[in-house]
């Protein structure tokens, strides 16, 4: 994901305090995919908490290192089963679940080892998505999704409707959920699934 | 840890040891300790001598000190050179020096050469006392953690009140980790590279090899030769071995292949070196025994195979129950003596134990002696985690 142009920034600003608002203060908090550790910074110096991060690359893990961060470099799955039942008392996974080889697998996991498991993701059945998929007929481009389909990552695109609908199979209780505009700020109230940019779930087990 | 790191040759007009980054020209020191030291095993001598260099200096609150620990055939001669006409520097003369990793003109760095050690530290080479002899096997067991408690006697003794980190590979590695255990107050980081919390059963009979060459060699004699002689051949052997296992398969095909030596041609059916990888393995060892004590190399193997955190402390959460330091452990992917799972372990029983700790992992085809790398990957990561303390400006930005 892109980091420069303003909009995106503030987009990812409103992400990390609801993210932050759901974490108790001087807790134990797992980030799945924590990326430079810009939201595990976030919430260490907001919320005191003991944080831990998982990521694949070596550059994201001495950007972490270098904020005094604990950070692993692996397979998230590897990493959380190597920790009891609950070890952690919330596992965050943003922006990361349409990425994964395996989401159902990482996310059952993490409700193992956490105690409450945040998820948030971009609603890929955006009403602008489908406008975009109707007309132009090609790979969905925007400010989200910024790469032709030749240079992306293998992508599994989840929607909201398809997020709740896992969460009904798997028995996995949704204690609360944030759903946002286009905007990514204002909150989002009617048919989420068609209206809503960006989807935030807290989750139980 | 293999010592054929390759050095740009001298040139009249630069000389290596005034480059900048460079520590330049140091001399040992040696500390001695003079009173008893009970090891592990129960057995005292009457004193030792730890043989040490220090680069930088020690700032006036005595906290600014960084210690690096050797491995198994490592010495304390880390940085630096002792002479103009030295062939090579301090082995880890590209991390350490002013502007760099680690920064001797931030830090005050410190390095000893083992207790059990041959090169100027108290070992079995060392004379006994009451024999007026060397010790030979008559020298108490030596454990990681008699190694450890005698460097702490020697920081004591530097006036340090606080290690900013002790850093190591391999068996240094192992050092670094049991600081940070048994001294939790006085360490604030540690930094674990191509180590593990103990040995397979695969590293304890490459060990073993080795001490069978050398107590398997005549001249070995129960531990018994003078100094100048000794199992010549059955260290040379030992090293021969264990040098394979400091390497990879990529490595060596890499700087050997099946590359023949040039006077090999001439007749192929002679057990004389054909291969360059023959000749280059008898240099290691043929250069191996004139700076290193078999005796010494049994002991400190021995330290080696016996050291288990997970069995010292109940389990390896306890060991690093206590731990007050951030701790980096850092893996390399081809190392298949201490594996990164080995190292992966480590950082997974830390976090357990509700400890600040990081594991990165480089991308090397060098084997175990990857650490020795030359890797800006590795420099950045090393500073990063060195020089943090100023709190990060705060970035919204992934």
């Amino acid at each position: 994901m892109k980091t420069n142009g303003s909009k995106l920034v503030e987009k990812r600003t409103v992400d990390m305090q609801i993210i932050g608002d759901w974490v108790e203060p001087n807790t134990r908090v797992l980030d799945l995919g924590c990326g430079a550790g810009a939201l595990l910074d976030y919430l260490v110096q907001t919320k005191h908490v003991s944080a831990a991060g998982v990521d694949l690359e070596l550059v994201k893990i001495t950007s972490c290192v270098r904020r005094g961060l604990s950070a692993y470099q692996g397979d998230m799955t590897t990493f959380m089963r190597a920790f009891p039942d609950k070890h952690f008392d919330r596992v965050i996974c943003s922006r990361t679940v349409q990425e994964l080889a395996d989401p159902r697998g990482v996310i059952l996991e993490a409700l193992r080892v956490g105690r409450a498991l945040t998820v948030g993701f971009v609603n890929h059945a955006f009403w602008k998505n489908r406008v975009n998929m109707l007309l132009r007929g090609r790979k969905i481009r925007n400010e989200v999704y910024t790469t032709e389909w030749f240079e992306s990552r293998p992508a599994n695109p989840v929607a909201i409707a398809d997020f709740e609908h896992f969460c009904a199979v798997e028995g996995i209780q949704i204690a609360r959920r944030v759903h946002l505009a286009g905007n990514w700020r204002t909150p989002c109230r009617t048919m989420p699934n068609l209206f809503a940019g960006y989807a935030l779930y807290d989750l139980a087990r | 840890m293999t010592d054929d790191i390759e050095v740009e040759p001298a040139t009249q007009t630069s000389p290596r040891h005034l480059a900048p980054g460079d520590v330049g020209l140091v001399t040992p020191r040696d500390f001695v300790y003079s009173q008893p030291f009970t090891f592990k095993s129960g057995q005292v001598i009457p004193g030792f001598t730890l043989r040490y260099e220090t680069y930088g200096t020690l700032s006036a609150t005595r906290d600014n000190v960084v210690l690096i620990c050797h491995a198994l055939s490592g010495d304390h001669h880390c940085a630096g050179w002792h002479s103009p006409d030295d062939r090579k520097p301090g082995w880890w003369n590209n991390l350490i020096g002013p502007g760099k990793a680690v920064d001797t003109g931030r830090f005050f760095v410190v390095c000893a050469n083992v207790l059990g050690g041959c090169q100027g530290s108290t070992g079995p080479s060392s004379t006994n006392p009451e024999t007026g002899r060397p010790y030979g096997v008559m020298f108490p067991f030596v454990t990681i953690r008699d190694m450890v408690r005698s460097q702490k006697l020697l920081l004591d003794h530097l006036g340090v009140v606080e290690l900013q980190a002790v850093i190591g590979g391999s068996m240094g590695g192992m050092l670094a980790l049991l600081f940070g255990i048994e001294y939790p107050r006085f360490v604030r980081r540690v930094v674990a590279m191509a180590t593990t919390a103990r040995e397979s059963a695969q590293a304890i009979a490459f060990n073993e090899v080795g001490r069978q060459a050398i107590m398997q060699d005549p001249a070995w004699n129960h531990g018994d030769y003078p100094r100048d002689s000794g199992p010549r051949v059955g260290l040379a052997i030992a090293r021969m071995m264990a040098h394979i296992t400091y390497v990879s398969d990529a490595s060596m095909d890499r700087k050997f292949g099946r590359r023949k030596k040039n006077s090999a041609h001439a007749d192929a059916y002679t057990f004389e070196p054909q291969f360059e990888v023959e000749g280059y393995l008898r240099y290691q060892g043929q250069s191996f025994i004139n700076r290193f004590d078999a005796n010494s190399y049994l002991y400190i193997t021995r330290a080696l195979d016996q050291f288990d955190l997970a069995h010292a402390y109940g389990s390896l959460e306890g060991a690093f129950s206590h731990v007050e330091a951030d701790t980096l452990v850092v893996g390399f992917t081809s190392d298949w003596l201490f594996p990164p799972e080995q190292n992966r372990a480590l950082t997974l029983a830390l976090l357990r134990a509700g400890k600040r700790a990081s594991y990165a992992e480089l991308a090397t085809d060098l084997g175990h002696d990857s650490f020795l790398l030359e890797s800006d990957e590795l420099y950045t990561l090393i500073r990063g985690f060195l020089e943090r303390d100023q709190p990060y400006v705060f970035d919204y930005s992934i």
